[in-house]
């Protein structure tokens, strides 16, 4: 019998002869082509939605501060050159995902993912008379290459969210509608008063970095990363012998104490040595799905460099927010809530010396049940006002600290979201999504077109609209 | 700043602990982290497939032309065809994809004379593992003009099920490699 096996089946018998390793099957990387495309249609009424200032050129090149319009009490409201803008827009927008994956013989999977984006910039930029860039260029979302071990976890490297920035995020329930306040409302606000979400965890930036993820052990797992700085994509920046905030090595520049802050464009954020780490349980109790998650998120900064006198000045808090999340889920129903606490400016930027911390809290809820998802989300937060510490430069090259002014209040921004969308097929969603996002601050007049302090600036945006993954 | 050497040293003690998990440990899949673009959540819509493919093999299309074709293998099809493959120098009696059974007829070896077999496979489940299979084989002696069970070493069943799983593996590696 064995003489015959051993005869008939004489080519199992030469597999036997191959090494002996664990029963893990090599396998070609695949490419895939992924993505989604969304329209919607946005109803929006927004405090202060003018145009302010008749321009040629784009104007774009100042800091966030002069979006948010500052008015001192007792000045004349400006009445030329207003215009009321329509309430009424369509909004496109898609990405294209690469994805590659492979296996090698001994389990370790590894692959790549580049996101290929169309939104990066929000209006038509106009360099000069004809060097312009189009509305919808491309540019990349995020990219990264991964290498993953069941034993040892996962290390990506790249441009991508990190673990607090996120990835591993509990109670932040986004997933009906379009994600409610943290959703695509921001498709339809024009930047007056600046009505914006601006602290979602994804807003932290996907900037360069390295990000080592565990695997799930008794339930837990965590996550830490670490960049450089604020910055993505190939090159320094540093695109002259200038030491500008586009240099993303630098370690001072003159006009940090302005632009610093994640204004004109996150690439010129202040933002130094950024490492988060968090860590995740997720079980089950009773059949209801549990998740928390800690984690903190800290980072140097920049220093201000006189042009002149050559002197560096420290002039910005180090970012470091805690972060604790909770969520529940059972019968379709999850409910959840975060809440953050630290030094950090309403932009996830490097607070100025003497800035109070913020605080936040976000909750939310969302229903499952056949095709049918609906939810809700809030969010409310406290951080230092735009009355802020301010610092400009005197005749010799001197930089001069103007303290807070007297009664320098501090700004709430806050909102909520309700949405639902209907599963149409795999894949594709019918979405609709009311969303409502405040800034307020006492005495701080953020609608300069209207007689008066309008200390509040309010957008409302109504979606409604298709959304395809594929 | 106060934060960085508790950060370092929790980010190097981790892994280590990370290695003790045993059999409560497994690796976390892409799906089940977060996903932002910028601010915004980008959800993952539920029922997504693996989309188009452009190289490499189309799992998702492998098995909805096969549930197409109503010749899904409710079985692992490796261990099946692996099965099929070391069995065949027996004649068959029976073959039954769905419920993962082959049985052949009673075979005589050339040379054998006075001896018989005839195997029972079973192939147990969808996943490719060594316990996915099971071979029983039976034998019977001639004796006076009449068959009579005799025992089989059990060695036999087992090196039979090593060589079906030999054959799906150098299968598996074969597939893969396309």
């Amino acid at each position: 019998m064995r003489k015959i096996l051993l005869g008939t089946t004489a080519v199992v018998g030469a597999a036997l002869l191959a090494p002996a390793a664990p029963a893990f099957a090599q396998e070609a990387p695949t490419v895939r082509i992924g993505g989604f495309f969304r329209a919607y249609y946005g109803y929006t009424q927004q405090s202060g939605r003018n145009s302010t200032t008749p321009y040629t050129l784009a104007t774009n090149t100042s800091g966030a501060s002069s979006n948010l319009q500052q008015q001192a009490n007792g000045a004349v409201e400006s009445t030329g050159g207003t215009a009321r803008l329509s309430k009424n827009d369509f909004s496109t927008d898609g990405e294209v995902h690469v994805f590659v994956n492979g296996k090698t013989a001994n389990g370790l999977t590894y692959g790549a993912v580049i996101e290929i984006a169309f939104n990066q910039q929000e209006g038509r930029n106009i360099v000069q008379q004809r060097a312009s860039t189009g509305k919808t260029t491309a540019s990349i979302d995020e990219w990264y290459a991964f290498i993953a071990s069941p034993t040892w976890g996962q290390i990506r490297f790249g441009d991508e969210d990190g673990p607090v920035g996120g990835l591993m995020n509990s109670g932040v329930i986004t997933n009906f509608g379009t994600g409610g306040i943290y959703g695509d409302r921001e498709s339809f606000v024009t930047r007056q008063a600046n009505t914006r979400t601006t602290t979602s965890p994804g807003g932290l930036g996907d900037n360069t970095k390295i990000i080592y993820l565990s695997p799930q052990f008794f339930g837990f797992d965590f996550g830490a990363s670490f960049a450089f700085n604020y910055n993505e994509g190939e090159d320094t920046g540093c695109s002259s012998n200038a030491s500008s905030g586009w240099c993303d090595t630098a370690y001072a520049f003159t006009g940090a104490a302005n632009f610093g802050i994640a204004a004109a464009g996150p690439n010129q954020a202040v933002r130094r040595n950024e490492y988060q780490a968090a860590l995740r349980w997720r079980g089950s109790l009773a059949g209801v799905g549990l998740s928390v998650t800690g984690g903190y998120v800290g980072a140097g900064a920049a220093k201000e460099l006189s042009a002149i006198t050559n002197a560096q000045r420290s002039v910005f808090q180090p970012l470091g927010v805690w972060q604790v999340g909770a969520q529940a889920t059972a019968y379709g129903l999850t409910v959840g809530a975060q809440y953050e606490y630290g030094t950090s400016n309403f932009f996830w930027g490097n607070p100025m010396k003497g800035d109070r911390p913020m605080e936040q809290i976000f909750a939310g809820a969302s229903y499952t049940v056949g095709p049918f998802t609906i939810g809700g989300n809030y969010q409310f937060q406290t951080v230092e006002g735009a009355s802020r510490t301010s610092y400009s430069y005197n005749g010799a090259g001197n930089l001069v600290t103007t303290p807070n002014a007297a009664g320098a209040a501090l700004m709430r921004r806050f909102g909520y979201g309700i949405g639902g969308n209907y599963r149409l097929a795999p894949g594709l969603d019918i979405v609709a999504e009311w969303s409502k996002f405040t800034v307020a601050e006492r005495g701080r007049d953020l609608d300069p077109q209207r007689a008066g302090v309008q200390d509040r600036g309010t957008a409302n945006v109504f979606i409604l609209g298709t959304r395809l993954a594929f | 700043m106060a934060m960085k050497p508790v950060v370092l040293a929790v980010a190097f003690t981790l892994p280590l602990l990370a290695a003790c998990g045993g059999n409560n440990q497994r690796l976390v899949n892409n799906d089940e982290y977060g996903d932002y673009r910028g601010s915004v959540a980008r959800n993952r819509p539920r029922g997504a497939d693996a989309g188009l493919v452009i190289f490499g093999v189309d799992k998702n299309r492998e098995a909805r032309e096969a549930a197409a074709a109503g010749t899904g293998l409710s079985v692992n099809a490796f261990l099946w065809r692996a099965t099929l493959d070391t069995l065949s120098f027996m004649p068959l009696a029976s073959a039954d994809p769905f419920g993962g059974t082959i049985i052949t007829d009673w075979y005589s070896p050339p040379g054998a004379g006075a001896e018989r077999f005839r195997a029972q496979a079973y192939v147990l489940g969808r996943q490719l593992r060594s316990d996915g299979v099971r071979v029983q084989v039976f034998r019977q002696t001639l004796d006076r003009g009449q068959w009579l069970d005799s025992p089989v070493s059990t060695a036999t069943n087992s090196e039979l099920e090593d060589k079906v799983l030999a054959r799906a593996r150098e299968l598996r590696s074969q597939s893969a490699a396309r």
